[in-house]
């Protein structure tokens, strides 16, 4: 498997049973996702309602461009106001009042395994719409905002609309020596692998380790940082529409193929290891083939 | 080229080793009834160890050799080319550092030893070499298939 998928496979699992066939089951179960995204899904005690919570770090900040909008829009007749506990976002289903439609209910569950993709999206689809806007007022010199997601600790996303492309600008953060060359290495590809013919369509990748790119070197927050080198930069340009559920998981996707590496090595390594120690054992020397004699007590009477 | 300088390099080490390596019992002149690696315990004169040896292939692969009257250590610096080279070298040795009680050295006959000394020299290269090609095939791959969903 080289792709991650974008929906979440255990919460479209789970939640099969309850929605689509209508077999209430109790169910408590924290599901997580990428970027430290968790859901609560939980079942009151006559199991016919179902709670579905989720918390996301970066809420507040989708907040801003748009997330309240596309919930109710996407989940609008399920969304409840009293908001669980400790998560960001609770949506109730109920289900005597589920969709007649089993199809329907089906593309409900789907729905729900996309919250996470739909919610990461908004601000996308604003940096599109703006681009769009910029694009057909001939703006020369368009002012957008720069929009920042910072959607686990230290590591954040950054989307820009420009008259004729929208940047994406991820900062990614190597928790290890080992982690931060690979990446390089993985990185240089990217920028490298455009080059060929078919895949000149591709977004244009730009990729700088130790200094932030020009589009957002001015914000506060990374002029404080003194030049960290564990800190990478990836920058997208000229993104199309289509391709928000594959940009969102960016980071998961360059991540997970570097700890698959590591991994790989490790078992690498270990079957040489065990080579060398097959060759090693060839040099025992043989033990002493002395034959073992217990001690016989022979008594001669003459 | 390459493996025309690594055969005099590797001869050089073969033919010191099988020297070196007619080592014989020899009990310490300090304490009574022990027995002690001279090379490592340097408990009696010095006169039991002897010169150290260094092969170089070049300035970045070398082989030190202390050989004594008991006991000889043998060190090997594995070339280390760039930064991807040197992780994956680290890693590698200390893979075989956390496994060292599994490569038992000691007592072992002479001659297939230098077998295991020389084959580990030469694989050593090769699978640190072989781990970097495949991390960059393996990252050409991912590279290529992600930026292939957008066109």
């Amino acid at each position: 498997m080289i792709l991650l998928d974008y929906h979440n496979v255990v919460i479209e699992e789970t939640l099969t049973q309850p929605i689509v066939n209508v077999i209430p089951t109790a169910l408590d179960m924290i599901v997580v996702d990428f970027d430290s995204v968790s859901y609560h899904i939980s079942t009151s005690e006559s199991t016919s309602v179902i709670k579905f919570s989720i918390s996301m770090q970066c809420y507040k900040e989708l907040v801003q461009w748009g997330a309240q909008d596309m919930l109710q829009r996407e989940y609008g007749p399920y969304c409840v106001s009293n908001t669980e506990e400790g998560y960001d976002f609770t949506l109730e289903f109920n289900l005597q009042n589920l969709p007649e439609d089993k199809e329907q209910r089906e593309g409900l569950v789907k729905k729900l395994a996309l919250i996470k993709r739909n919610l990461l999206a908004q601000p996308f689809e604003r940096a599109f719409e703006q681009q769009a806007k910029f694009e057909e007022e001939k703006q020369t010199n368009p002012v957008s905002d720069l929009m920042q997601i910072h959607y686990r600790d230290q590591e954040a996303i950054y989307i820009q609309a420009q008259l004729d492309r929208v940047t994406v600008i991820f900062s990614t953060l190597f928790k290890e020596e080992t982690d931060r060359l690979f990446g390089k290495v993985f990185l240089q590809e990217f920028v490298d692998a455009r080059r060929r013919p078919n895949l000149q369509n591709a977004p244009q990748v730009l990729y700088s380790s130790k200094e932030p790119p020009l589009e957002i070197r001015h914000l506060p927050e990374l002029k404080n940082a003194n030049k960290n080198e564990d800190i990478g930069y990836v920058t997208f340009g000229d993104v199309r529409e289509k391709t928000i559920s594959q940009i969102q998981l960016f980071r998961d996707y360059l991540h997970y193929h570097i700890k698959c590496s590591k991994a790989y090595m490790h078992s690498r390594m270990r079957a040489r290891v065990q080579a060398f120690l097959k060759v090693l054992n060839r040099a025992k020397p043989e033990l002493p083939n002395v034959e073992k004699k217990t001690i016989t007590l022979v008594i001669l009477y003459i | 080229m390459r493996s025309n300088t690594l055969r005099p390099y590797l001869a050089a080490v073969r033919s010191t080793l099988t020297a070196a390596l007619c080592v014989e019992n020899f009990s310490s002149q300090v304490a009574e009834r022990h027995n002690n690696p001279e090379v490592e315990a340097r408990l009696s004169s010095l006169e039991v160890v002897v010169n150290p040896l260094t092969i170089s292939r070049n300035k970045h692969e070398k082989v030190l050799i202390e050989p004594s009257v008991n006991s000889i250590r043998v060190s090997i610096k594995i070339k280390q080319a760039d930064e991807i080279e040197r992780i994956l070298c680290h890693k590698f040795t200390r893979f075989m550092m956390i496994r060292a009680e599994n490569f038992i050295i000691l007592r072992r006959k002479p001659i297939i030893l230098v077998d295991f000394i020389i084959q580990f020299m030469e694989e050593v290269d090769k699978e640190i070499s072989e781990m970097k090609l495949s991390l960059n095939t393996r990252a050409r791959t991912v590279a290529e298939s992600y930026l292939l969903q957008f066109t």
